[in-house]
């Protein structure tokens, strides 16, 4: 979330990627961070450790959202 | 102006506390207006100055909410130079308190207490059991600290604060540096302060771990063993210190063991260096644990876990015996969990009477 928020600081398009057990932190930062609204997409936790095909099974499955997210 | 909260009395005040999640978990002493009043007073500073705003939840650290912080923490007014050193410590930008508060890990400031103010500020312990229960400048000076990352920082458990598990430091961890019983120049002064400056050092630390070694006076290599075993402590293949590498760390010696290695000729520097020396992990090995953390080194490569060896934090406190302590750390953060040293500043502090000292003036 603070990457999405420095990113966005810079005047780029930005989109979160959070896991949804870190759901809530998310929000806190945005909130504190005076970015409430930055887009953010929700992934299932764990990623790290998972294992190639399985970070690749998540990717395929978002891949859409984040390009809508995008073209907002 | 600090938000207000009102009750009808101190047992109701300490239920709304704990209801608001604006405790530690164990009962506080209520800040109420007199006591609050009482403890800015003592800084002699203006209750609305800020030192800063304090990550992730950004609040703003004046004088007025560090106080409150202290009085619910049971502090006394001697207690409050500290206070708002380590305050101004963690506020520095190369401590990175937001991701510090925000990590899964479980690491935690340390407070380290050093010079004069060790016995101005109230006596902080440096001896038998000082990180333990039963010392009151100890436990209230760390504690205000941590009630204020929870109240000013907005560290919640679960929510913005993302430690896994924590540690019982996250509570309080405050010592002072056993000066007197020290065969080595004090911490600050290898910090660059003068000895009679007072100065707080903090540091992001996981829990003592407990270091044992057995003197042998009759064996020529009695300080290179210590020294190993230091180094296994301090940064073995299950710490963060050896996968991540680059972050400050502590060591505590006992007033015994760090006679053995003065007794051979070290000093702190020494010290440092010979610790950094053993500090290191194959590629083989690193892969062997954490596979994830050595995939970019090269096949019989050594890997050193410290930046340089001033990054190893030796200082000399606790019972003499078999047992040293060793803090490896979190190793990440914009600044890779530097430690920050702080001036105490005395001189600007009034001494506020206690209640029977001022009935007995009467």
């Amino acid at each position: 979330m603070r990457d999405g928020i420095e990113v966005a600081k810079q005047g780029l398009p930005a989109l979160a990627l959070v896991t949804d057990a870190f759901w809530p932190q998310g929000d806190f930062v945005a909130e504190s961070f005076g970015m409430p609204d930055l887009p953010r997409l929700q992934l299932p936790h764990p990623i790290a450790g998972t294992g190639q095909a399985r970070m690749q099974a998540v990717a395929e499955d978002l891949v859409d959202d984040m390009i809508k997210a995008f073209s907002v | 102006m600090t938000d207000k909260l009102f009750a009808e009395n101190e047992a109701e005040a300490l239920e709304q506390l704990h209801a608001q999640g604006l405790t530690d978990g164990l009962p506080v002493v209520i800040p109420t207006d007199e006591r609050v009043a009482r403890m800015v007073l003592a800084t002699g500073q203006a209750a609305e100055l800020t030192l800063g705003e304090m990550g992730p939840a950004g609040g703003s650290a004046t004088i007025e909410k560090i106080a409150v912080a202290a009085v619910m923490a049971g502090c006394l007014p001697d207690h409050m130079p500290v206070v708002v050193a380590a305050i101004e410590a963690v506020l520095n930008p190369a401590f990175d308190l937001t991701e510090m508060q925000a990590t899964t890990h479980c690491t935690a400031p340390l407070i380290l207490v050093n010079g004069p103010a060790r016995l101005a500020c109230g006596g902080i312990a440096s001896g038998f059991g000082a990180l333990g229960p039963g010392f009151r400048a100890n436990a209230s000076i760390g504690r205000a600290l941590r009630l204020a990352m929870l109240n000013i920082g907005g560290a919640r458990p679960g929510i913005s604060d993302m430690a896994l598990l924590g540690h019982p430091g996250k509570f309080s961890y405050c010592l002072a540096e056993d000066e007197a019983s020290s065969p080595f120049e004090p911490l600050h002064v290898s910090r660059g302060y003068n000895v009679e400056d007072s100065v707080v050092t903090v540091v992001g630390a996981e829990a003592p771990h407990s270091v044992m070694y057995s003197g042998d006076a009759d064996a020529g290599d009695d300080h290179e063993r210590l020294l190993n075993v230091l180094a296994i402590g301090l940064a073995n293949l299950a710490t963060n210190n050896a996968a991540l590498t680059g972050g400050a760390a502590v060591v505590v010696l006992n007033p015994e063991h760090a006679n053995i290695l003065a007794g051979a000729g070290l000093a702190r520097v020494d010290i440092c260096a010979a610790l950094y020396d053993r500090c290191i992990h194959t590629t083989e090995a690193l892969a062997a644990v954490n596979p994830g953390f050595a995939g970019r080194l090269k096949p019989g490569a050594v890997r050193h876990c410290f930046k340089d060896p001033s990054q190893i934090l030796v200082l000399v406190a606790g019972g003499s015996g078999l047992y040293s302590m060793v803090m490896p750390s979190w190793c990440a953060g914009g600044h890779r969990n530097e430690a920050v040293s702080q001036a105490i500043v005395l001189d600007l502090f009034c001494e506020i009477p206690t209640r029977a000292a001022a009935n007995e003036a009467v």
